[in-house]
């Protein structure tokens, strides 16, 4: 997840947007978007099978979409430059660089030889760089690659992740750390998405110099819990990481699947009621913070769970059932939540959302 | 939901109450926890355990075939040897679309079969033995120390059908013949290990029968039913995508037919018939369509019609895949192939998952 910055409300975005862009809009999309607090972006897959990107509005109502050539991941937006990117789901090899508000042609991003993103990705503060999480596959290490946005996204070079199964990323506020969630899990895409070291898993945390990729710390998990998948990061409050994760081992278990580290300091995990990480059923699928309101949303389309926890203190605040809940993001009030059948907040639209929401500025 | 709250004086936390349809569209209903216990049950007893005996079988009878070639080598004792290859490969192919389980712990899946091997890592490996015998690797139990790469049909396919195998057919109890006997037996051994696991009362089986809290594979049917519905699905991706595509992607893509699994042998659609055989078994015996309603059975025939029909065709391909890829008309039958494994991906994974409740067609949850 990568939204870092203040929320954007529907003057923002129509300012931003422009007049053009309103003008393609339907009456409907065009009402909307005038009655939205705030816009977010997500990947769906639409009735006829087709994959695409939209954006909504904060009820949940799709103000526009755009095709893309097979399914989307994560997004990474820089309310700098305005632009946005979808990064294919894992082991795809494209991303799309495109403006929300449809000015300037797409961008289509091609991972190099030997590499597929793992769908998630990051801009700089400045909006300059585009960092990537990808698979080196044949040397089965995870990368971040480094994309020159003004540039045609350009690629100028590579990070090494330090780790295995690298999934999310992000960048610290500052723009100088980039924190890096390996899940450690092996995959190579001869074998698809199938998981090829569940006995062996390597998961940990890096934060790496955003200058040159040097190691600021690295995080391993503990034994007993080689085998909680670190998958998903948010940036808190005063640079807190919160980081979410996916239990590989035993169903029956009922390992912590939420943690928090800040810059120098050690993990911790948030010690969370049995009842909610056995409603979430081991597998968290995204986190995000919500700064303003003090509030950490978690989904888990597995157990059909959408969670709210007290970012000071990691107690719950909330919990609702939402079959297949699948992306969270910070709200104008609380968080946004959307779902695999279709539900986007008070809206159900005839697409199924993708794992990842944005939100837009 | 939003003014409510905001009456009481609660903080808004999610902003998810369902008021407001753009394209409403209406869920089916999940089926009853028995009705999918009945079709898991089927599925366990009536086609994975068999299938894993009928593979101990097959294996334990080319464990035999080797034997006596070492033993009296002749050109019809390899004939033998190779027909009973074909026969354990065929049958591995019927079960190994289930990729879950006691099968991918400790490397059994990689050990049974290496597969893609694009740097040809096994290949190296099983030239640089026989270049260099190593008894280590022919003493019992000798390979399961060994890279997987060396453990498997993979090897054997090598030993049999590689460059100088002819020499099988006439030295007695060579290192070629003894390496071969002893891969033959370590599939024996790994296939024993998957039937013992799967047989135990208390063990997988019993994860797969009942799910439940306390279950440490399964919390609920649903889930256990998903899994299921993944074997299905990932088998008919694999089908497509690694027993096809590796050697041919399409009408305008360069062709590896190097690359394809078991060219040497030409049993290259020897395992893909076995796939596609074990998909359909497997959708059949368990009794998939019992979960459907009745406007939707329909979607069981149609799977059926796209196996049946890519099975004709895979019983028309050329097994020198070289000549097959070279062939206008066998290139429009891999096209067939390809387009109609799509087809019957999108046919499980999206048709008749979401004819029963399930969005597992959209996501497995397998680390998005």
């Amino acid at each position: 997840m990568t939204w870092r910055s203040g929320l954007i409300d529907r003057r923002g975005f129509l300012r931003a947007a422009g007049v053009a862009f309103a003008a393609t809009l339907s009456p409907r999309s065009l009402m909307a978007l005038e009655r939205a607090d705030a816009v977010y972006a997500s990947g769906f897959r639409a009735a006829d099978g087709s994959f695409g990107i939209a954006t909504v509005s904060e009820r949940g109502e799709i103000v526009d979409r755009m095709p893309l050539p097979a399914r989307a991941h994560g997004m990474a937006y820089s309310p700098v430059s305005r632009r946005a990117v979808a990064f294919a789901r894992r082991p795809g090899t494209f991303a799309m660089a495109f403006q929300p508000n449809r000015s300037g042609d797409p961008v289509m991003i091609t991972a190099p030889d030997g590499r597929h993103f793992y769908g998630h990705g990051a801009f700089s503060p400045d909006g300059h760089f585009l960092y990537t999480s990808e698979n080196d596959f044949d040397g089965n290490r995870g990368m971040i690659g480094v994309y020159d946005a003004n540039d045609d996204f350009a690629r100028i070079g590579e990070f090494d992740a330090l780790g295995i199964g690298t999934h999310d990323m992000t960048v610290s506020d500052d723009g100088r750390t980039l924190v890096v969630a390996n899940g450690g899990i092996e995959t190579h895409p001869d074998f698809g998405r199938t998981k090829l070291n569940l006995d062996r898993m390597e998961p940990s945390l890096v934060l790496l110099d955003a200058r040159d990729g040097q190691l600021i710390q690295k995080h391993t998990l503990p034994a007993t819990l080689r085998q909680l998948s670190t998958r998903h990061l948010a940036i808190g409050d005063k640079g807190k990481i919160w980081f979410a994760g996916q239990w590989e081992g035993a169903r029956n278990a009922l390992p912590p699947l939420v943690g928090r580290v800040s810059p120098g300091d050690d993990i911790g995990f948030v010690s969370l009621p049995e009842r909610i990480t056995d409603g979430l059923a081991n597998y968290v699928g995204a986190i995000a913070v919500n700064r303003r309101d003090g509030i950490v949303g978690l989904t888990s389309p597995k157990g059909g769970l959408a969670v709210s926890l007290d970012a000071r203190t990691g107690a719950v605040l909330r919990e609702e059932r939402i079959p297949d809940a699948a992306g969270v993001a910070p709200a104008g009030h609380g968080i946004a939540v959307s779902s695999y059948d279709g539900r986007f907040n008070q809206t159900r639209s005839g697409v199924a959302w993708d794992q990842h929401i944005i939100r837009l500025q | 939901m939003l003014n409510i709250l905001r009456a009481a004086g609660l903080a808004v936390l999610f902003a998810t109450a369902p008021a407001f349809a753009q394209e409403e569209t209406l869920r089916p209903e999940i089926p009853a926890d028995a009705e999918i216990r009945t079709v898991i049950a089927k599925a366990v007893d009536d086609f994975i355990r068999p299938g894993y005996r009928d593979f101990h079988a097959a294996a334990g009878a080319l464990a035999g075939e080797m034997d006596a070639l070492c033993a009296a080598p002749s050109p019809d004792a390899l004939a033998q040897a190779k027909a009973a290859f074909a026969e354990a490969a065929l049958s591995w192919a019927r079960v190994e679309i289930v990729r879950t389980g006691p099968a991918i712990e400790d490397n059994r899946f990689e050990r049974i079969l290496f597969y893609p091997d694009r740097k040809s890592t096994g290949l190296k490996q099983v030239q640089a033995l026989l270049a260099k015998p190593d008894d280590s690797t022919t003493a019992p139990g000798g390979l399961s120390g060994k890279s997987v790469a060396m453990q498997g049909f993979g090897a054997l396919e090598f030993v049999l059908a590689g460059t100088g195998s002819e020499a099988l057919a006439t030295e007695a109890d060579g290192f070629r013949c003894r390496y071969g006997r002893a891969i033959a037996q370590n599939i024996e051994h790994i296939a024993g290990e998957l039937v013992v696991l799967w047989e135990a009362p208390d063990g997988v089986q019993q994860a797969w029968k009942e799910p439940g809290p306390g279950n440490p594979l399964f919390r609920n049917t649903q889930e256990a039913m998903t899994a299921l519905l993944g074997v299905l699905v990932h088998g008919a991706e694999m089908v497509r995508d690694q027993r096809i595509e590796t050697f041919y992607k399409g009408e305008d893509s360069q062709t590896f037919p190097r690359q394809a699994l078991f060219w040497r042998s030409g049993n290259t659609w020897t395992m893909v018939e076995g796939n596609l055989e074990g998909l359909g078994r497997l959708m059949h015996v368990s009794d998939m369509a019992a979960l459907l309603s009745e406007d939707q059975t329909s979607i069981i025939g149609s799977v059926d019609f796209v196996l049946k029909s890519m099975l004709r065709v895979t019983g028309e391909m050329n097994s020198d895949i070289e000549a097959a890829v070279s062939d206008d008309s066998q290139r429009q039958k891999l096209d067939f192939l390809l387009v109609n494994g799509r087809d019957l991906i999108g046919r499980l994974n999206d048709q008749y998952g979401g004819a029963i409740g399930l969005t597992s067609g959209f996501s497995f949850s397998d680390g998005d």
